[in-house]
């Protein structure tokens, strides 16, 4: 296993994005932050062509999707894009809304889990679970 | 007869024939020229009797109009007639158009004898005839009469032939005058009425406001016709009364302040009209069975009640009447009814578009009110949900601060302490924030209401919340129906009704919350009514009425005032309600409604497949004996335990289910134990209440699904997919 575990977060809110990535640096991981889907596709598809590519992906759900609109489901279609060029790719969705059906879709979707935004704590606890699984 | 004689009555019978023509001139009024003819005949001539017959519209009867002294009264009284080309002298004058004399009646063979007249020995029948020549036309006849035999002359022949020619012309152009005012009333009236017509359409078209509309056409009505009463009644929204909505002058001015209303069907002509749907005319309200006499109208004398009908054939129906009265009897014409129909049913057509209109503003309204409390809720939601997203970071931010404070060394303490308290301060704030996004979005979230047993999700919850059995005390009234609620929404009310009675008890040495679950009627809705009471010090008359304030609250700056509204809300989304209230021993009362289920709980299992093995891991209580009955009943065999401990391999079952909710055992490590035996995937874990990071630690065990509790055999067939 590498020394160090390199995580894709993307989410279009900065602030959002710049405490996450403050909490998984702490916490002693790799990040590499992009504020929307297509900065996180190229962000992966230029690293998992590289020597460190990324062991786990945390994504918003709900934000502007490809074509620059702002979609519930935005963070999904992301997943979809990640697990065609690695199929099995551990990923997070990670959103503010406390919704049962939307949780389902994104573990139907291939997500490994559905992390309700807030508790950063847990979030570093499931990545670290994640990836050790 | 001597000379001077002669003389004499020539001259006599000369005033007679000039005052018979002046008076033919100056009388206007027939029955008045007549009678003076008769008498000045029998005055001037010394006759016992004279009298005037005129032929009536059907040629077949000469009708006595005048007659001399009380005999003559008598038969016109009596309605005296002889038959034209009959036996009597009249009836042969009339018939034949020719004068006949008798000079000594008993000889005459045509006479009639009359029973007023016993002494007539002479008698005269003098034709009155219009026109001349092969346009001559007879139209009466005049009788003059003699107590002596053979008295009349030739002259007084011709004197009376030639009064009775000019009474004939007089006659004739008073029946001509009269025909010709009839005419000329008439088409008076007529055009009055197209006016009256005109008037009404103009009014229907143009006239916006209803009153001022039904006020305009009972004008119209009484101007055009000289009616004196008319009004419009419409049908109240129950259709049982008909309110006079428009009244003609004072009368309909005091009735309708009064709310003067009929019953449909009832004793009125209104009620009548209305309950057959055809128009009521009384020409003698008298003699109208349905009458309702009115101490405002005491002259109606007719009457006539016509139906607004809107619609035709079986599409058709009344929305109310009009009533048009007047003080003389047969006071109705036909053309009066169908005219009047006529503009009843241009009315009729008026007032349902008005009606359309009105229930399309109010739909456009209420669409209008919708809408922008939608917006208005869909722009707060956005909002809340925004500053929500906001805070997030702040917690995150102040714990990672709380760590660097503890690494911080050579800073004076005191100024470590007081960073330390700011910290705390904010990330208060900011929690408080985030609980607030959560209160009022909470309830807007993925709402599915479906028939559920409400004492198992009042249960769950209690258990989940970690109540102590010795603190709840739970009473449920047998048979109780379902109700119909979004279970996790339900709960989520539960929580915050019961996270009330535990901040309310806590001090309390012996807390105690008494959960009752029973069925209330009310206005013929049923619900199934939690009563969650607790023992602690209640609530002051203000809190009481703000309770359900948003943002109100008595527990102090951490809480936000929210959890009760959001209650509110909860059961409001489901047509259901909440009410709080002191107890009388002390405490409060909440009482949270839920419609109950109406529809066919099916208990039979026809979607359920036969020969499935499940296990069923669950308490014994009211929705694992629902299971158990149910897959049963289905020829499904079904093995229920209550720990982890009793759950082996699972080899021997199909399927398997598990509560997450038990009072025995926590779900996760049952869960844990069925992965090990490698059963997860024919698992499936249900709960009342479904929330998210709940699910995903479920899911981690690799189970078929997590889904809400199914509480009918359909939703047990659909859900677990056995």
């Amino acid at each position: 296993m590498k020394e160090e575990v390199k995580v894709l977060l993307v989410d279009d809110e900065k602030l959002v994005l710049r405490s996450i990535e403050k909490s998984l640096l702490r916490a002693g991981f790799d990040v590499e932050p992009a504020g929307d889907v297509t900065m996180g596709l190229a962000l992966f598809q230029e690293t998992m062509a590289s020597a460190a590519p990324f062991d786990i992906a945390v994504l918003d759900l709900n934000m502007p999707n490809f074509e620059g609109y702002e979609d519930p489901t935005a963070g999904l279609q992301l997943l979809r894009k990640l697990l065609e060029i690695q199929p099995g790719f551990p990923v997070i969705v990670l959103t503010a809304f406390d919704e049962v059906e939307r949780a389902k879709d994104a573990v139907r979707s291939g997500a490994r889990a559905y992390f309700v935004k807030g508790r950063e704590a847990d979030l570093i606890a499931l990545v670290e679970r994640i990836v050790k699984n | 007869m001597d000379k001077s004689v002669l003389a004499e009555r020539r001259v006599a019978l000369l005033h007679a024939g000039a005052q018979v023509s002046r008076n033919i001139t100056s009388i206007l009024d027939l029955d008045v020229l007549l009678r003076q003819t008769v008498d000045l005949i029998c005055e001037a001539f010394d006759f016992y009797y004279a009298g005037v017959f005129l032929v009536d519209e059907t040629g077949e009867w000469a009708v006595l109009r005048a007659g001399r002294g009380e005999a003559g009264a008598a038969m016109v009284a009596e309605g005296h007639k002889l038959r034209v080309g009959g036996l009597s002298m009249i009836g042969a004058a009339t018939g034949r158009n020719k004068a006949l004399i008798a000079l000594d009646v008993g000889d005459e063979p045509v006479h009639f004898k009359n029973q007023y007249l016993p002494l007539t020995r002479s008698e005269m029948a003098l034709p009155l005839a219009a026109g001349v020549g092969a346009e001559a036309r007879v139209i009466g006849a005049l009788t003059v009469q003699s107590e002596e035999e053979a008295a009349f002359s030739e002259d007084d022949i011709t004197a009376l032939q030639a009064m009775a020619d000019q009474l004939a012309v007089a006659i004739q152009n008073a029946r001509l005058y009269s025909e010709n005012a009839r005419l000329l009333e008439q088409a008076t009236r007529r055009a009055r009425l197209l006016m009256a017509a005109a008037d009404v359409g103009k009014g229907v078209t143009s006239i916006l406001d209803l009153d001022e509309l039904l006020h305009k056409m009972v004008d119209i009505i009484c101007g055009a016709y000289g009616f004196y009463y008319a009004g419009v009644f419409l049908l109240d929204a129950t259709g049982t009364w008909a309110m006079l909505r428009a009244g003609r002058g004072e009368a309909g001015a005091a009735m309708v302040a009064e709310g003067h209303k009929l019953q449909v069907g009832g004793f009125s002509m209104i009620g009548a009209a209305i309950a057959e749907r055809r128009a009521r005319i009384a020409l003698d309200v008298g003699e109208e069975a349905v009458f309702f006499k009115n101490p405002h109208l005491p002259m109606t004398r007719s009457e006539m009640a016509l139906p607004l009908v809107v619609g035709a054939g079986p599409q058709a129906h009344v929305i109310g009447a009009v009533t048009v009265q007047s003080e003389q009897e047969a006071a109705f014409s036909d053309e009066d009814v169908s005219s009047l129909q006529a503009m009843a049913d241009q009315l009729a057509v008026a007032l349902h578009n008005a009606h359309l209109l009105r229930e399309l503003e109010t739909a456009h309204a209420e669409l209008v009110r919708t809408k922008t409390f939608e917006a208005v809720a869909a722009a707060t939601t956005e909002a809340i949900h925004w500053i929500g997203n906001k805070a997030l970071p702040i917690t995150v931010s102040v714990q990672r601060l709380h760590e660097d404070l503890a690494d911080l060394s050579g800073v004076d303490a005191e100024v470590v302490e007081s960073m330390r308290e700011d910290l705390t301060l904010i990330e208060a704030s900011a929690q408080l924030i985030v609980q607030v996004k959560e209160h009022l979005i909470g309830p807007a979230r993925e709402y599915m209401p479906a028939p559920a047993m409400i004492e198992d999700v009042v249960k769950d919850t209690a258990q989940v919340m970690g109540i102590a059995p010795e603190v709840i005390h739970f009473t449920v009234a047998p048979d109780l129906p379902l109700g119909v609620a979004d279970t996790t929404q339900l709960s989520r009310a539960f929580r915050y009704v019961l996270q009330n009675a535990l901040e309310a008890t806590e001090a309390l040495d012996v807390p105690r919350i008494d959960v009752e679950v029973d069925l209330v009627d009310e206005s013929g809705m049923r619900y199934v009514v939690t009563r969650i009471a607790d023992n602690g010090p209640g609530a002051t008359e203000t809190d009481l009425n703000k309770i359900w304030v948003s943002f109100y609250t008595t527990r102090g700056a951490k809480h936000a005032g929210l959890g009760l509204p959001a209650c509110l809300q909860i059961l409001k989304q489901i047509d259901g309600k909440a009410v709080a209230r002191k107890r009388p021993e002390g405490g409060m009362v909440f009482e949270l409604y839920v419609p109950a289920h109406t529809g066919v709980t099916a208990n039979g299992a026809a979607n359920l497949p036969a020969g499935t093995r499940v296990l069923l891991v669950d308490d014994d209580d009211v929705w694992s004996r629902f299971v158990e009955r149910t897959l049963t009943e289905a020829q499904n065999t079904v093995t229920r335990v209550v720990d982890a401990g009793d759950v082996d391999g699972g080899d021997a079952f199909d399927v398997i289910i598990v509560d997450d909710v038990l009072a025995a055992a926590d779900s996760l490590t049952v869960l844990q134990q069925i992965s090990r035996a490698g059963a997860a995937a024919k698992t499936l874990v249900v709960a009342s209440s479904v929330r998210v990071e709940r699910m995903m630690d479920l899911l981690r065990f690799g189970v078929r699904d997590v889904l809400p509790k199914p509480y009918t055999a359909a939703a047990l067939a659909e859900k677990l997919g056995i």
